[in-house]
């Protein structure tokens, strides 16, 4: 009985092995056939420029304290006054901005660099695409 | 009679959950997009795997063995196995929320997408341990009807038995 049980996830596994690998496969090259959006920048481009960047989090406090981009400084609209002064203090004006959030749906990011733009007046601001998932904490 | 209606509609509702489930994994409906980055992102908040691109492959692997799994569920011949996968992943499923929960993490769950993000851990754990009862029902059920299946008509004396 186990074996037939066995037997069968086994046939199971494998039939959604093809699709798996069809759909990674498409997934992957998803972000890259698709267009920038104003003021993104692929994690590729970011590599090119050495890493030299000055990186956001977007993401809630507790995000930011389970594990964040190196080198990353929080400030994420619902503790925006409070966040902004310590980003004033950490921020090197020849790095350019890069602000990131969760993933590849999430607005956050977006919504950063918005208000450093309109309110601080920072032109070299940029949106990495895809999110944490671009560029995963190891 | 009753008893078989009940049984089909804890099979097509288990089935309709991990199809759901396995789906928005896959493709973000709301947004018009692929789901699996944010699926990637979801896995690696639980802290468990040691390396980034094991979360990728789960991302991607996982939906579809949900998909598959439930489809099964509904096909005789494979009926056995589906069951065991789903109470299989249910248990793993639960072993990372619960270990989540004991380290204090406050995580969302990426069980159904952003379809449904919560991080009530204990409303999730109470949900999959009731998956997976209702996936031992037919687990039970199934090897059942399998060794009955199994069993020779002609029993160990020569003769004739009914199943």
């Amino acid at each position: 009985m186990i074996a037939r049980a066995l037997r069968q996830t086994a046939l199971l596994l494998a039939l959604a092995l093809l699709p798996a690998i069809v759909s990674g496969v498409v997934q992957l090259r998803w972000d890259d056939a698709e267009p920038l959006a104003a003021g993104e920048v692929r994690a590729a481009t970011v590599r090119e420029w050495g890493a030299k960047v000055q990186w956001v989090d977007a993401r809630p406090r507790d995000k930011f304290a389970a594990g964040h981009i190196d080198g990353a400084l929080l400030l994420n609209e619902d503790e925006w006054s409070k966040l902004v002064p310590a980003f004033l203090d950490a921020w090197d004006p020849d790095l350019p901005v890069v602000v990131y959030c969760e993933g590849g749906s999430c607005e956050a990011s977006h919504a950063v660099a918005r208000r450093l733009r309109e309110e601080l007046k920072i032109g070299n601001v940029h949106v990495l695409k895809g999110g944490l998932t671009a560029w995963p904490v190891k | 009679m009753a008893g078989k209606v009940i049984l089909l509609a804890l099979r097509t509702a288990l089935a309709w959950t991990f199809v759901h489930a396995g789906a928005l994994k896959i493709w973000d409906f709301a947004h018009a997009q692929p789901a699996t980055p944010d699926f990637v992102v979801a896995i690696q908040q639980y802290r468990l795997l040691p390396s980034p691109d094991l979360a990728v492959l789960i991302a991607v692997y996982l939906p579809w063995v949900e998909i598959f799994a439930a489809l099964g569920l509904l096909v005789r011949r494979v009926q056995l196995g589906a069951a065991f996968t789903i109470a299989g992943l249910t248990t793993i499923f639960m072993a990372a929320l619960a270990s989540a929960w004991s380290r204090g993490l406050r995580i969302e769950c990426g069980c159904f997408g952003r379809d449904q993000i919560s991080t009530d851990i204990p409303a999730l754990l109470l949900r999959d341990a009731c998956i997976l009862v209702a996936a031992l029902i037919l687990l039970f059920l199934d090897s059942r009807a399998a060794a009955v299946k199994d069993r020779p008509i002609f029993g160990a004396s020569g003769r004739f038995t009914l199943p």
